[in-house]
């Protein structure tokens, strides 16, 4: 038998799993939804944005969530020219680290500028929240370069 | 010694409280609980501990991809080896077989291991069904691929029909005297569990575990560890065997590997008459009729003859001589992955003298037993109140 006259078949498995956030990752979704970022704070005093339950070094339980500020600088990017199908986003943008306002770890989100000759490592950039918000990271639509008329 | 090299001792055992939902916290969050109560019992720190083993049920269970990854900073595992184990539900006994493999190996001195399950976040029975091309699916889960078998036990031995229903009634008694079991039934009445409707024919409602979210752990820790603790449970033998689940001429009932599962135990452990040296039994009993079969395979009493060890009360916590499944067992309590587990941490448990309501007085070995997949992984152990001698 030759291999292409073996019998094939597709094998599609779907199942709507459910999640439970628990206490620190609940409350930062929750800020999201409230359009405050919340990130928590290490027993060096450093602050991890996004938080983590359990200190990722020595493993020690973290609680105290602080309010982040909402501003803060590039410290890397890439440019993104055409957004594949599942990106969150449409139109060319720049994806980067972003060290905020009274956080000690950057985060991945967005730039949302129209070309990458507007990008620069050590920019300033501001959130831009969505209109309506429901407890996701999309929540935020992107950044903007610091007063750049964020409302 | 019986399991060879290095002696090996459980000093720590944690679990958290089983439920339906934990809706309180996250899968790191559960598995924490356990294993911090662990930690606790056996006087140790997070830095403590050399190395961390982790099993769960297979992956499809909660749709989480290599959980040992994004759970190793709950478990104190950063900068740590960090292991998975998996042979689906023996997975919690294998588990710590593998950890306590790393004592006796002289590898480490003292490891973490962890067993869990959130089934609130999941669906078994889907995961226990999916459709494969090319191959029947009776769509049924565990019930409906083990009630044939069960069938099969209760005409070769000629056991009363409602042999079952006992070991299920039991089994809910058992559990009012363990405050972490899911299921607390104080009404339940006999006739009740007679009456629950009929499951998978012959298995009834009431003769099933229930759907649990859980996690157990425990610290095992090398001989100069242990004996700086005023009870470790000292392990005696641990064996592992498995078969395929499907060929000509198996016996489903009484598995090839999980008799010479047993026999590989008794013979490490020096034991020639269970029935007579064992103190207490923690076993993987998911539906009530396979308490009587394992029972005849693992060699408590001669084949068919498992039914009436329950008949007479003899597995019963009060009076009976060979107490089986006094926390309730998973017929009480199943968060799949950590069901193995738990039997095992029970047994510790007993022979450390810290199983409260449900301690078998004087208890100085008992065995800890689980088993997974189509009854085809076995995971055993015997633990001791005393060292033991080669």
């Amino acid at each position: 038998m030759n291999p292409e006259d073996r019998l094939s078949a597709p094998l599609v498995l779907e199942y709507p799993f459910t999640r439970t956030t628990g206490p620190v990752i609940g409350a930062f979704m929750t800020g999201l939804r409230e359009k405050v970022l919340l990130g928590i704070k290490r027993k060096d005093g450093s602050v991890l944005l996004p938080p983590t339950e359990y200190d990722p070094e020595t493993s020690e339980d973290l609680t105290e969530m602080v309010e982040i500020g909402q501003s803060g600088e590039v410290t890397t990017w890439t440019w993104v020219q055409e957004p594949r199908d599942q990106s969150p986003w449409n139109s060319p943008h720049a994806l980067a680290m972003i060290l905020l306002d009274g956080a000690d770890t950057p985060f991945i989100h967005a730039v949302l500028v129209d070309n990458a000759d507007l990008m620069r490592t050590g920019m300033r950039v501001s959130i831009k929240w969505k209109e309506e918000t429901e407890g996701h990271i999309q929540d935020i639509e992107g950044f903007i370069p610091e007063g750049n008329g964020n409302d | 010694m019986a399991a060879g090299g290095e002696l090996a001792a459980v000093i720590g055992v944690g679990m958290t409280k089983f439920s339906a939902t934990r809706g309180d916290v996250s899968m790191p969050g559960l598995v924490r609980e356990a294993a911090e109560r662990a930690l606790k019992d056996a006087g140790m720190v997070w830095g403590d501990i050399d190395a961390v083993v982790m099993g769960k049920a297979p992956d499809f269970f909660e749709g989480v991809m290599m959980p040992e990854i994004f759970l190793g900073e709950a478990l104190g595992a950063v900068g740590k080896p960090m292991l998975r184990v998996h042979t689906a539900g023996s997975v919690g006994g294998s588990t710590a077989l593998v950890a306590a493999s790393l004592v006796h190996s002289g590898v480490h001195d003292r490891v973490l291991t962890v067993a869990w399950e959130k089934q609130s976040e999941s669906n078994a029975m889907w995961a226990l069904s999916l459709k494969q091309p090319f191959q029947v699916s009776i769509n049924a889960g565990a019930g409906g691929y083990f009630s044939p078998i069960i069938r099969q036990y209760m005409e070769a031995t000629q056991a009363p029909e409602l042999i079952g229903c006992m070991v299920a009634f039991k089994d809910r008694q058992h559990a009012l005297l363990n405050p972490y079991a899911h299921l607390h039934q104080p009404d339940l009445t006999f006739d009740q569990v007679v009456e629950s409707p009929m499951l998978w024919e012959p298995i009834r409602y009431s003769e099933t575990c229930p759907s649990s979210d859980g996690a157990a752990a425990m610290v095992i820790v090398n001989e100069t560890e242990a004996e700086k603790s005023d009870n470790p449970a000292w392990i005696h033998a641990g064996a592992m065997r498995s078969e395929a689940n499907n060929f000509p001429g198996r016996d489903e009932v009484n598995p090839q590997a999980s008799r010479e599962c047993a026999a590989d135990l008794w013979n490490q452990a020096g034991i020639s008459n269970p029935r007579e040296e064992i103190d207490a039994v923690e076993m993987y009993v998911p539906f009530s009729w396979y308490e009587p079969m394992w029972l005849e395979s693992l060699g408590f009493c001669e084949r068919g003859d498992g039914w009436k060890l329950v008949e007479s009360g003899a597995t019963h916590i009060n009076g009976g001589d060979l107490p089986v499944n006094c926390s309730g067992g998973v017929l009480s309590s199943n968060p799949i992955g950590a069901s193995g587990m738990i039997r095992f941490a029970e047994a510790a448990l007993q022979v450390r003298g810290m199983a409260g309501e449900h301690q078998v007085e004087g208890a100085r070995k008992a065995m800890g037993h689980a088993y997974g997949g189509g009854a085809q992984y076995f995971a055993m152990w015997v633990v001791g109140k005393d060292k033991p001698t080669t």
